[in-house]
């Protein structure tokens, strides 16, 4: 910083002295063309006035190159003020009389604060995920990023028939459970699935992965209003965002990178437990309500019923 | 809509109907339910005029016409263990047009009338039971939204009314066993509101003639 003021104080001399160059030079250069405009007279005789005219012009031309070679020195010595600026071009901005006007200046020094603010937070961020890894895929961390696509189309491409099949079989081992599989946005899968007159999951699948769940109660509307499912708004029910929440940790519990169909059957297996959400006590405080809300965790492995914060 | 019973609540001996009310809703407050506006249901009776008896000595049937503030748009026509019609709110102005066939029975309509209170997925309504001028009872409804089948939740449902009736809980309605794993539909709670006037009325019949 000290240094460019040091630089800045240099420069303000240079630039007096070249300005006042650039007046030299000016004023030299009209001085050549005055002498050209006056001419031969102001001379008795024509040699007289012939040879003082050449050597006046002469000696005005000798002045303006005299002045020209001055100023090519100094501008040497001023150099590129836009190079001394951290800013460069943008540092002229700074210049700008009529701050209130136009705060450009100010407002490009904040957005240059916060992105490298947010540049230092986002290495940060990434450098604390990828301690916490909670990829679905085979590849866990210590991956390097060349191998990691080479893994991945293995379980992600399947043929939509291969999963239609995995879902229906699914379908006919659950009798109190129905699943409309559709397919509205391309190959993804999408699943309507019922269970008893309970609850309704909308399972968003990408192959045989599942993406996303929303649960839902049983006479509250899954569909947009053009008819579409609605994969984004959440239940009006505290009770069924609570399940939404809990199913959510269900699927990344439930994770076999080679055999996903394993893992959409544990998970199903699982949801059906929610068949007595209503009928279950906890069977760790032996209520059904805590905090108005009743056993909403299923236990992964014996699928029993407790409360959020009756789980261990 | 969800699964919902309705109750009455006796009025604690000493208190008064205001007090009695008072002090339930306090206990509600307490627990954490938040306050969300007022409701309303009114009922009012209709006989079946004499004209239209015949001679097979039938005996004369008493219709309900109700509504519910929860319902707005809807009005609600019950006959005792019978029927339940679920129509447009200008049914009324039907009713004025069958008189010939339904004779209304005036002052003879009851209505319960109170705050609305939420906690968590319930809805809890007490309501003050007004017959004409005077108070008669004080009613209380609760609602657990989210679960469809009166069966599933009743157990769920008498704990929480448990925890701010105390020993008044109310046992199973007769509504509940008759639905088996059928919808529960606002209709039943018509039902239920209409036997809690029939219940309310009946206690008030002999003091009432007692004052004649």
């Amino acid at each position: 910083m000290a240094e460019g003021v040091l630089s800045a104080g240099i420069n303000l001399e240079a630039f007096a002295q070249a300005i006042a160059a650039i007046q030299a030079l000016r004023s030299s250069v009209t001085r050549v063309f005055d002498c050209l405009k006056d001419g031969k007279r102001n001379k008795e005789t024509l040699e007289g006035r012939e040879k003082g005219f050449v050597s006046s012009f002469q000696e005005s031309l000798h002045s303006v190159s005299r002045d020209l070679g001055e100023l090519e020195r100094l501008s040497n010595l001023v150099g590129k003020p836009s190079e001394n600026h951290p800013l460069h071009n943008s540092g002229l901005l700074s210049l700008d009389p009529v701050q209130d006007k136009t705060p450009l200046y100010s407002q490009l020094l904040q957005a240059y604060k916060w992105s490298n603010k947010l540049q230092y937070h986002a290495g940060l961020a990434s450098g604390l995920l990828n301690q916490q890894s909670l990829k679905r895929s085979a590849n866990q961390m210590g991956m390097s990023a060349k191998r990691r696509p080479k893994a991945q189309p293995t379980t992600l491409v399947l043929p939509p028939q291969y999963v239609d099949d995995v879902i229906s079989r699914i379908d006919r081992m659950f009798p109190e459970m129905s699943i409309h599989l559709s397919r509205p946005n391309g190959t993804s899968a999408m699943l309507m699935v019922t269970l008893g007159k309970v609850l309704k999951v909308i399972v968003v699948m990408r192959s045989l992965f599942i993406d996303r769940t929303i649960v839902k109660g049983y006479h509250e509307n899954v569909y947009t209003e053009e008819g579409k499912l609605d994969i984004w708004s959440k239940s009006n029910y505290q009770v069924f965002q609570k399940v939404t929440d809990h199913a959510t940790t269900a699927l990344l519990h439930y994770q076999l990178p080679q055999m996903p169909d394993v893992v959409v059957r544990s998970f199903m297996t699982w949801l059906r437990s929610y068949i007595k959400l209503f009928q279950a006590p906890c069977q760790r405080c032996g209520k059904f309500l805590q905090d108005g809300l009743p056993p909403t965790w299923r236990d992964f492995r014996t699928l029993e019923a407790f409360h959020d914060t009756c789980r261990q | 809509m969800g699964v919902t019973c309705v109750s009455q609540m006796p009025v604690t001996e000493g208190k008064s109907v205001q007090q009695t009310v008072e002090i339930l809703t306090r206990k509600l407050e307490l627990l954490g339910a938040e306050k969300q506006g007022t409701f309303g249901v009114d009922c009012e009776t209709y006989h079946t005029a004499p004209s239209t008896m015949g001679n097979q000595g039938q005996a004369a049937k008493l219709m309900y016409v109700m509504h519910n503030s929860e319902y707005p748009l809807s009005c609600f026509a019950l006959f005792e263990n019978g029927p339940c019609l679920i129509a447009d709110a200008n049914f009324d102005v039907l009713m004025v047009k069958l008189k010939g066939f339904f004779q209304n029975a005036k002052g003879n309509k009851i209505e319960s009338r109170g705050t609305r209170y939420q906690y968590c997925d319930f809805l809890v309504k007490i309501g003050t039971v007004t017959m004409g001028p005077s108070a008669r009872g004080i009613s209380v409804e609760v609602e657990y939204c989210p679960c469809v089948i009166a069966s599933d939740c009743w157990n769920l449902l008498m704990e929480f009314m448990q925890s701010f009736m105390g020993s008044h809980t109310p046992g199973i309605p007769s509504v509940f066993s008759n639905k088996h794993d059928s919808i529960y539909s606002p209709a039943d709670t018509m039902v239920q509101y209409m036997e809690l006037f029939n219940k309310i009325r009946k206690q008030q019949q002999v003091p009432v003639a007692g004052i004649r």
